[in-house]
C-alpha cells in the first residue's frame, strides 16, 4: 500500500480530489478478526496482524490448529466408522484415517472391517500426516511411514498450536536417554518411551504388562514437566529450548514436581533472556 | 470424561505404583493452590481456589433469617454447588447436576456436621442475632469454573477461604419487644464482624487407583479410581466428615489406613492453605 509519487501538476482541488479517490482504493477490507468501531479498523482477537494487499485480518494465537498439507500431527481416535477413523485434533473439523491407506491394510475385506479396533481402537494416541483435504474441509490423514502409527508408553501433552513452529523433523529421538519426542503441529505433544511406535500391520496380540523403568519414567515426567514450563510461558517449543529447560532443572537440582512452581518459571525465563541477548 | 488409550491407562496406572505420578508427583502431594479472596464484590465473602488445572470460586451470602424452631440459639447455613459447562462440556444443560448435589452434600457432611448442628466447623451460635427471633443465613455458593480432578478438596478449600474473607454487618436488635413479635433490628454500615475459621476443616481426597491411593488426583487419574475416599479434618486433627464415592467397597482397614494418612496429609494442606489465605487477604488490603 505504498503511494506512488506522482510528478503531476496539481492544483489544490485536483489534489484533495486525487487523495480522496487513493484514500478510497486503499480502504483496507476487513478480514478475520477485526472490526470497524467509530471509521477505525480494530482487532477483536488477540493475535498477529497479517496484511495481504488490502485485506487486512488478525491471525488468532490461543485459536484451534489450522493444518497444512505435510504436517506431521498427534491425534485421538474418537470413533472407529465404517471404513475410516476419526481422530481429534484440536481442528475445527473432522479429520480421518482411511482404512485402505497403504500402510496401514494392503486389501480391505469385510471382515478387515470387522477387526478395525485390532489396529486402532477409540483413545488410542496415534501419529499421522496431514495427506489432503476433502472438498467439505475435512481433513484425511495418512499413516505412511514406520514412524507413524499407534503411540504407547508414554505421555500427551497438549500446549497452544501457536507454540510449535513447523520445523522438520519434528520426530526426535534422544538417544542418550532413550526417549522418543513428537512434536506434533497441532499442538499435541508425544513424550515415550523409545522403539513403541508400533507397525499398525502386526496385531497387538500379546498385552505388555511390564511397567516403564522408573529412571525412563523420571526423564519423561522432566521432559513432560518442562513443556508444561514452556507452555505457560509461551515459549515456542523446539528440540533445543525443551532439552536446555530439561538440562536446567537437572542442574540445578529441581526436584520433578517443583519444576511446575513458581521458581523454576523464573529461572527458565531468565536462562531464555540470557540466550536471546548473550 | 477424560478418555485415555489402553497404554497410557497403564502407564498412568505404573506411575501410581512407582510413586512417580504424571506430572512428578509423589503419591501424596498436592499440586500447587492458589488463593485469591474478595473475587465477588457484592458477596460478604468470596474466595476463588486454583489447584493445577481444577479452578473453583466459592461466595458467602449472608441474609436476615429466622431460626429454625427446633435450634432456635443457632443460625442456618446452606451449600449449593454448580457446575459451569465451561468446565467440561457434558454439564450444560442438566448434565452437571448429579455432580452438583453430589459435592454439595459431600461438603455439608464434611464441614456442618450433623443434623443437629453439632460438629458444625462453621460455629453456628455466632450466627444468632436474637435467640429464636433473628439469625443470619448464610448462603454458600460454588462454581466450579474448570475441572482437572478433586472438584471437593478445591471447593472446601475455597469456601474456607471464603468464610475467612467474610464480614457480617454488625446488627443492633431493640431489646424491649413482646414474645410473639419480630424485634427491630439495625443494620450497620460501618461495623463489621469477621468469622474464627480456625475450626473450619479441610477435606482430603484420598483416590484408590489399583492398589495404591493417592492425593489430589488429577481427572486423568480419577478416570482410572475404583473408589476415592473424602476425609475432612480440621486443625486440631480431628476427623469431622467422612464420604465415599466410587462402586467398589473397601476393606475396613484400608478405610483406618486411609483416614490416618489423611490426617497426617491434612497437616502440610492446612497449613498451605491458612498461609495462602493470609497472603491473599494482605494483597486484596494493598490493592
Amino acid at each position: 500500500m505504498v503511494m506512488r509519487k506522482l510528478e503531476l501538476p496539481l492544483s489544490q482541488t485536483q489534489k484533495v480530489r486525487f487523495q480522496t479517490a487513493i484514500e478510497r482504493l486503499q480502504s483496507p477490507a476487513e478480514g478475520h478478526g477485526t472490526s470497524e468501531v467509530d471509521d477505525e479498523l480494530l482487532a477483536t482477537v488477540c493475535g498477529v496482524v497479517v496484511r495481504v494487499d488490502k485485506l487486512v485480518y488478525v491471525r488468532t494465537l490461543r485459536a484451534r490448529y489450522k493444518p497444512q498439507v505435510g504436517d506431521i500431527v498427534v491425534g485421538r481416535v474418537i470413533e472407529v466408522a465404517q471404513t475410516r477413523w476419526r481422530v481429534d485434533l484440536n481442528f475445527t473439523q473432522d479429520s480421518f484415517i482411511n482404512m485402505h491407506d497403504d500402510n496401514v491394510q494392503k486389501r480391505r475385506t469385510s471382515v478387515d472391517e470387522l477387526n478395525m479396533r485390532n489396529i486402532f481402537a477409540e483413545d488410542d494416541v496415534v501419529c499421522a500426516e496431514v495427506g489432503e483435504f476433502h472438498k467439505d474441509g475435512s481433513l484425511i490423514l495418512r499413516v505412511r511411514s514406520q514412524k507413524h502409527g499407534k503411540l504407547d508408553k508414554g505421555q500427551l501433552l497438549k500446549v497452544d498450536p501457536y507454540l510449535v513452529k513447523r520445523i522438520k523433523p519434528q520426530f526426535h529421538y534422544i538417544e542418550s536417554l532413550g526417549i522418543d519426542l513428537i512434536l506434533g503441529c497441532n499442538g499435541f505433544i508425544w513424550v515415550g518411551e523409545h522403539g513403541h511406535v508400533r507397525d499398525p500391520m502386526t496385531k497387538n496380540t500379546r498385552k505388555e504388562q511390564s511397567h516403564t523403568p522408573l529412571e525412563t519414567r523420571q526423564t519423561i515426567c522432566r521432559i513432560g514437566n518442562a513443556i508444561q514450563v514452556l507452555s505457560n510461558l509461551g515459549f515456542t517449543m523446539t528440540l533445543e529450548v525443551i532439552m536446555e529447560t530439561f538440562k536446567l532443572s537437572n542442574t540445578r537440582n529441581i526436584d520433578i514436581h517443583d519444576m511446575l512452581g513458581s521458581e523454576f518459571h523464573v529461572l527458565v525465563t531468565e536462562n531464555e533472556a540470557e540466550r536471546r541477548h548473550g | 470424561m477424560v478418555g485415555l488409550s489402553i497404554s497410557e491407562q497403564h502407564f498412568v496406572k505404573g506411575g501410581i505404583a512407582q510413586d512417580l505420578r504424571t506430572d512428578g508427583r509423589k503419591r501424596l502431594t498436592y499440586r500447587p493452590i492458589y488463593v485469591e479472596t474478595g473475587v465477588i464484590p457484592q458477596a460478604n465473602g468470596s474466595a476463588r481456589v486454583r489447584i493445577g488445572g481444577t479452578d473453583v470460586i466459592a461466595s458467602v451470602k449472608a441474609e436476615i433469617g429466622r431460626p429454625s424452631s427446633l435450634q432456635p440459639d443457632k443460625g442456618k447455613v446452606a451449600v449449593f454447588i454448580d457446575c459451569s459447562p465451561t468446565a467440561e462440556p457434558t454439564f450444560g444443560g442438566r448434565g452437571g447436576e448429579e455432580l452438583s448435589s453430589e459435592l454439595a452434600l459431600a461438603l455439608q457432611r464434611c464441614l456442618l456436621g450433623g443434623k443437629s448442628g453439632a460438629g458444625a466447623g462453621i460455629n453456628l451460635s455466632l450466627l444468632v442475632i436474637k435467640e429464636g427471633k433473628v439469625c443470619w443465613d448464610l448462603y454458600i455458593d460454588g462454581l466450579v469454573i474448570s475441572s482437572d480432578g478433586n472438584l471437593l478438596d478445591a471447593l472446601g478449600a475455597a469456601i474456607k477461604a471464603a468464610l475467612a474473607n467474610t464480614a457480617i454487618p454488625k446488627v443492633n436488635v431493640s431489646t424491649e419487644v413482646a414474645d410473639n413479635e419480630q424485634p427491630e433490628i439495625d443494620i450497620s454500615d460501618e461495623e463489621y464482624q469477621q468469622f474464627d475459621t480456625s475450626g473450619v476443616p479441610v477435606i482430603v481426597t484420598l483416590t484408590k487407583v489399583g492398589t495404591h491411593y493417592i492425593a489430589d488426583a488429577t481427572a486423568e487419574e480419577e478416570s482410572q479410581m475404583s473408589s476415592a475416599v473424602s476425609i475432612s479434618v480440621n486443625r486440631s486433627g480431628h476427623i469431622c466428615g467422612l464420604t465415599k464415592r466410587g462402586g467398589s467397597g473397601l476393606d475396613p482397614s484400608v478405610i483406618l489406613d486411609m483416614i490416618s494418612v489423611a490426617k497426617h496429609v491434612s497437616e502440610t494442606l492446612m497449613n498451605k492453605l491458612d498461609s495462602e489465605i493470609s497472603a491473599a487477604e494482605a494483597c486484596e488490603d494493598e490493592s
